[in-house]
């Protein structure tokens, strides 16, 4: 089956516009019918790296767009996260932290990796900015 | 984000609705340690509550941390689908302190 492309969408990397990247994977995904409850987990899980983008990569005044991706491919959902950010990210910040400490913030990372099957960043070469890559198994 | 605090003859409650996410989440902060300044036990109701992320999460944590350092009781009211579904892949379900309904959170005041 070849690749579909149900979404591509950019906003600008504000906490405001958060809302918004919502509705539209709302709209992409109900419109694709897929499950409400795995709606609900994509939402919360590209929520959860948006805001990681806004607050980590866009960093120090930095500021710019995020563009989203969602692409069907096979039995699987493949969503991809561009930004143009200065910071270069780096694999080990998308790891989880150890869940018996209880305390504020880091927990980010944890639910993208429970909710996605995949969660990788992408090689931009010389070029500023970041690429994640998210795939979520539709069977799963 | 909409919220009011009401207060009850032992305790407030702070009662949230909408989405809570990074554009909200310093909001909620502010009005749950300002809320818990007061010396009284707080309830968040979450009922209403559509859509809530890490960072609200951690608003919630910061409230819950702040209470037991001073001696408070800190629950959350009907918690709504979304919010259960967070709480659940952060295991966080198991920390806080749940309650369906605001009675049964005046019986553990009163204990």
């Amino acid at each position: 089956m070849a690749a579909t492309k149900l979404l591509n969408f950019t906003f600008p990397a504000s906490p405001e516009h958060l809302c918004t990247v919502r509705t539209k994977l709302r709209d992409t995904l109900g419109s694709a019918r897929f499950p409400q409850e795995t709606i609900d987990c994509i939402v919360l899980a590209i929520g959860e790296a948006c805001m990681n983008i806004i607050q980590h990569a866009y960093c120090d005044g930095d500021c710019g767009d995020i563009v989203l991706e969602i692409v069907r491919q096979d039995s699987c959902l493949v969503f991809r996260l561009t930004d143009f950010a200065r910071h270069k990210s780096r694999q080990e910040e998308m790891q989880s932290r150890p869940l018996d400490e209880i305390r504020p913030g880091g927990l980010g990372c944890h639910i993208i990796n429970e909710i996605m099957d995949e969660v990788e960043l992408l090689d931009c070469g010389n070029r500023q900015g970041n690429i994640l890559q998210m795939k979520k198994e539709l069977t799963s | 984000m909409k919220h009011e605090l009401v207060n009850k003859p032992d305790f407030d409650v702070l009662v949230l609705s909408g989405d809570i996410d990074l554009h909200h989440s310093p909001t909620l902060r502010e009005r749950i340690l300002s809320s818990l300044k007061g010396g009284r036990p707080l309830l968040i109701d979450m009922q209403e509550v559509s859509y809530i992320d890490s960072s609200g999460i951690a608003s919630l944590v910061e409230g819950f941390q702040t209470a037991k350092s001073s001696n408070l009781h800190f629950g959350l009211l009907s918690i709504s689908s979304p919010t259960l579904q967070v709480l659940a892949i952060t295991r966080l379900d198991k920390i806080f302190s749940l309650y369906e309904t605001e009675d049964s959170f005046i019986e553990i005041l009163e204990l």
